[in-house]
């Protein structure tokens, strides 16, 4: 691989930001996307940014590999500022997202690989080496020479990981890595960027609203609801000091009302989930104390449903999430929705 | 640059059915042209419509391959993909630009083949005159691909009518059918004068004259002079465009971000 220089004290973060802001103006009126965001993110890392849709994490990364300006604030990468120095940031630096097209259709994996690593101004034999190299570990070898409009979905999304890999960057933003893909394929890759993090020494962040995903490889994690970070460290501190374990109460519809639920005295947060296939509703809480769980058992009564069963939880991310916001994922994004 | 060129040239001359459909369009309907001119007796202007075929050819690879590629790459996030790396954009556009010739010199070399075989139109070319003259043109020609292409970014959803605009009056304007400039032009001189700021009318205007009337360098200096400071102004308004661009969608988050 090519990596040249190191152009910095290694013991700065790699990533940095202080009371980054970021605005938009849409039709008269001011959208605070990003507020107050302080980060420090070390080399050679797996960095997640969780939160749901709509939190600030595209903003974030977009600002990070100097697609955006911040409104205030600042933001270094390799200790470079990416609002003044963004020609010197960009050949440290990839991004990827799950949403992006991995290349032009029309042309084999390879060729698209070799294009995208000539932004970079990567030799072509070097080029041709990383090319076999992650292919082999991203088991794309035998799509190669196949066109890109002919691949699947998961081998199209290891293309898009391997491009952002092409040039050996310190640091790769990836938005979503994995958006969409079957289990076995999300996985292989997840373990792959942690290959990429511990053993080539780069640093991943990844922006993502997939809590499993956060919990299975980032060293590190930051949580980031409506543009602000409200909980940064590993995922084994964070469900210490945040989560608590939750009950799930398994109800026959119709479900009572959250909001109802949310307002019983000791209930620190709660989540609720249709699980379609057995028709029943599954109920998340955070409770204080025992007796909010009885109470919130007599309303789902009270309202013609039935608590059909009821069990403890360890703590996961998503019991963090609840416990810090008081809401599920799903629940926020249908708030800004609203 | 010339990776974004192999890029271009590669996908066409991989695809059977794409090169064809590039040579047809331009052989059929400047076939069309000729066959209208001789019935009508005018066996002469078969020849324009033949060299106005393989401009043609160009011309549409201008607007459909060159002005609309960037808008397209940005609605499949691959513009963002060059916008993060330390690539230049501008550099980019020219490989496009190089890609976009090669890609499309077939459809031009056969129409030009067919077409004399089929017509014979008199010809009497003053070729040094003839290869400077075509070489500027084109250039001049992917120079106004290279600028529409920012214009489509900042116009965005946009950029496809303003192609389905253009394509027709421009090819009737600067004289792809027959001559609009001179004394053969059936147009006024106030809108001749108009339609001499378009690069293609001075180039095509230039070419026939070399092509057919055996009309030399000299005789064309001014027409060589005018399109190449044209061409100059367009690469340079192209750069600044994109850079201008570049850094208004940083500042407001209208070149690349989706709001989410």
């Amino acid at each position: 691989m090519l990596r040249k220089t190191i152009l910095q004290p290694t013991n700065m973060p790699i990533v940095e930001t202080q009371r980054l802001r970021r605005e938009f103006q849409a039709k008269k009126k001011v959208i605070t996307a990003l507020e107050d965001i302080d980060l420090q993110v070390e080399e050679s890392v797996v960095f997640g940014l969780l939160g749901p849709n709509g939190a600030g994490k595209t903003t974030l990364i977009r600002i990070l590999s100097t697609l955006l300006l911040p409104t205030s604030g600042k933001a270094t990468v390799a200790g470079f500022d990416v609002a003044k120095e963004p020609e010197k940031i960009r050949p440290l630096i990839n991004m990827a997202s799950g949403a992006e097209r991995a290349g032009y259709d029309f042309i084999t994996a390879r060729g698209n690989l070799w294009f995208f690593s000539q932004l970079y101004g990567v030799d072509s034999s070097v080029a041709n080496r990383s090319i076999e190299t992650l292919s082999a570990a991203l088991r794309l070898e035998n799509y190669l020479d196949s066109k890109l409009y002919t691949l699947s979905t998961g081998y199209r999304q290891r293309l898009t990981i391997a491009r952002s890999l092409i040039n050996d960057p310190r640091v790769v933003f990836l938005d979503e890595p994995t958006i969409g893909l079957d289990v076995m394929t999300a996985k292989s890759i997840r373990e792959f960027l942690v290959s990429q993090a511990k053993d080539q020494k780069r640093t991943i962040f990844i922006a993502t609203h997939n809590m499993a995903e956060t919990e299975a490889i980032c060293d590190r994690v930051a949580i980031i609801d409506s543009g602000r970070i409200v909980a940064c460290d590993s995922p084994a501190s964070l469900k210490k000091n945040f989560g608590a374990p939750a009950t799930v109460m398994e109800v026959s519809p119709p479900l009572q009302s959250l909001q109802a639920i949310s307002s019983v005295r000791g209930v620190k947060g709660a989540t609720s989930a249709i699980d379609a296939d057995r028709g029943v509703a599954r109920l998340k809480l955070i409770v204080d104390d025992e007796g909010a769980v009885k109470a919130v058992g007599a309303i789902v009564e009270s309202s013609g449903s039935k608590v059909l069963q009821s069990w403890m939880q360890e703590p996961s991310l998503e019991e963090v999430f609840i416990s810090l916001i008081g809401r599920g994922f799903a629940e926020r994004e249908s708030e800004d929705a609203n | 640059m010339y990776a974004r060129a192999w890029v271009r040239v590669k996908s066409v001359y991989d695809e059977p059915l794409w090169l064809l459909v590039n040579i047809g369009f331009p052989l059929f309907t400047s076939t069309g042209m000729a066959l209208l001119y001789r019935s009508a007796g005018l066996a002469s202007f078969s020849g324009f419509a033949i060299l106005g075929g393989i401009m043609m050819a160009f011309w549409g690879n201008v607007l459909w391959g060159m002005a609309s590629q960037f808008y397209w790459d940005k609605q499949v996030g691959i513009f963002d993909i060059y916008l993060v790396s330390p690539a230049s954009i501008t550099a980019i556009l020219v490989g496009m630009s190089i890609g976009g010739i090669f890609s499309t010199a077939p459809s031009a070399v056969i129409t030009a083949i067919l077409g004399w075989l089929l017509f014979t139109p008199p010809i009497a070319p003053s070729w040094l005159a003839v290869i400077l003259v075509f070489t500027i043109t084109l250039i001049s020609l992917y120079a106004v691909g290279m600028l529409l292409s920012s214009l489509y970014l900042a116009y965005g959803r946009e950029g496809e009518a303003v192609n389905e605009a253009l394509s027709e009056p421009v090819t009737m304007l600067s004289g792809l059918y027959f001559p609009t400039l001179g004394s053969t032009s059936p147009f006024p001189l106030a809108l001749q004068a108009v339609i001499s700021l378009i690069p293609l009318t001075i180039g095509m205007d230039a070419l026939r004259r070399t092509v057919f009337y055996s009309e030399d360098l000299g005789s064309i200096a001014s027409s060589l002079a005018v399109l190449t400071a044209m061409t100059l102004v367009l690469i340079f308004s192209a750069s600044r465009a994109l850079k201008i661009l570049e850094e208004r969608g940083r500042k407001e988050g209208t070149l690349s971000v989706r709001l989410r």
